[in-house]
């Protein structure tokens, strides 16, 4: 193998210093690069591990109700998390269903959303969310919208010397989020389709406000934001329902592989955008 | 590089690459209980216990162990020999390839709870996959342990 060191920085600091180095990578808990790294995908220089930086851990939530997680929070630790139990349950919900306990223990949020892997569940989920993203660099920090951070298979919008410390979710106050994932094979896959709805319903019963969003059927995790729009003003059903479902088979630009071929997935895709939005708003 | 960890709680030093896989450490040091089966985090047949929570070592980067307490099977069965007898007595195996992980994830299922229903058994056993048993008699043995602990 052609890896030369393994740096475990003590601090943000010296993460971005390490970063610098020819070749360097980051690494939170190892479970894809791990596999990259086996099958000689990928032959970082120097690895830089961040998955036990303290400056990434933690959950927390803001006085707003803005919930904060650290990049290094692990599966388990989302999954298991009281305070994002009550606050956006969609997200613990998520997390325990990806995988299997051995990799939820070490896989990080931020090795999630950095992956890029469209089949992935948990940027879909996010999106729905409208998270945010802090991003550090040696030159300073900026805040990006997940929305934009994917451009294609396994392609995101973070430069080589920048590093995503956490991710914020806004107040979910009256909001509904429900995320479904197809597995019609073993349970611990990737989805065939994954759908993430999240759904702002007033007193009147009317959706105010919607996002619908993707996994697994294009290049990258999407937002079917026509699909979604179509919902507002509506009680989220009959008609309506019918038209986010088709507007969002539509959307997507799903392949043929081992999970279903392109026409299963969109179908798939109209099936369970249908079975999410009503998910969301029986419960 | 140079490693350091307490495996099966002897502290212990050793060469290997900065990119080396936490179960081909383990395996040239002599200790082979450990297997690897799928090599990408499915099947649970190599886990093992890093700071006491259940890992797949065919991902996990043996430098992310350093200075931290690994258990391996020939380990767990050690510190507790009662949880090995159980998977003997229920018969909770066959052709004895996955067993090295499941009692390693039955260990830390037993770490984190006193007691736990069949759900929670199962789903904390998720991931280690058994192709002979169909599983009734392997959640039985971590009933069984964890009842008479």
């Amino acid at each position: 193998m052609t890896t030369a060191e393994f740096v475990k920085p003590g601090t943000l600091d010296e993460a971005l210093a390490a970063m610098t180095r020819p070749g360097s990578m980051l690494l939170g808990g190892g479970t894809s690069i791990g596999i990259l790294l086996k099958n000689r995908l990928i032959e970082p220089q120097t690895l830089v591990w961040v998955g036990a930086l303290p400056e990434l851990s933690g959950i927390g939530i803001d006085g707003d109700g803005t919930i904060r997680i650290g990049a290094a929070a692990t599966l388990r630790e989302l999954a298991r998390s009281e305070l994002l139990a009550g606050a956006v349950p969609v997200l613990p919900d998520a997390a325990g269903r990806i995988g299997n306990p051995r990799v939820r223990a070490v896989a990080t949020l931020g090795g999630a959303l950095v992956h890029g892997d469209p089949r992935q569940d948990l940027p879909p989920v996010l999106l729905a969310l409208r998270a945010q993203v802090d991003i550090a660099a040696g030159s300073g920090t900026r805040t990006a919208g997940l929305d934009g951070f994917y451009h294609g298979f396994m392609e995101v919008a973070l430069g080589e010397d920048e590093l995503i410390t956490g991710v914020a979710v806004p107040a979910r106050t009256a909001w509904r989020d429900r995320y479904s994932r197809f597995t019609p094979g073993s349970e611990d896959d990737f989805p065939t389709v994954g759908v993430a709805v999240s759904l702002r319903v007033g007193d009147a019963g009317l959706v105010e406000d919607a996002e619908i969003a993707l996994g697994g059927v294009d290049s990258r995790p999407i937002l079917a934001a026509e699909a979604a729009h179509s919902l507002i003003g509506t009680e989220g059903g009959g008609a309506a329902l019918e038209e986010a479902a088709r507007v969002a088979a539509a959307h997507c630009e799903p392949g043929d592989d081992a999970r279903g071929s392109a026409d299963y997935k969109r179908k798939m895709v109209g099936v369970w955008v249908r079975r999410t939005v009503a998910a969301c708003l029986s419960g | 590089m140079r490693l350091h960890f307490a495996l099966n709680g002897e502290e212990i030093a050793c060469d290997a690459e900065p990119d080396a896989l936490l179960i081909d450490v383990i395996r040239d040091l002599g200790l082979t209980g450990t297997k690897e089966g799928c090599a990408v985090g499915v099947c649970g047949a190599c886990t093992v216990l890093v700071r006491e929570v259940p890992v797949c070592s065919c991902l996990y980067l043996a430098a992310m162990a350093e200075g931290a307490p690994v258990w391996t099977v020939e380990g767990i069965a050690k510190r507790d020999p009662a949880l090995v007898e159980c998977f003997v007595e229920r018969e909770g195996m066959q052709c004895g390839i996955c067993t090295p992980g499941q009692v390693v994830s039955a260990f830390a299922l037993g770490l984190e709870h006193d007691s736990a229903t069949e759900e929670e058994i199962r789903g904390f056993m998720s991931g280690n996959l058994c192709r002979c048993t169909g599983y009734v008699t392997i959640t039985e043995a971590v009933r069984s342990y964890l009842d008479h602990r």
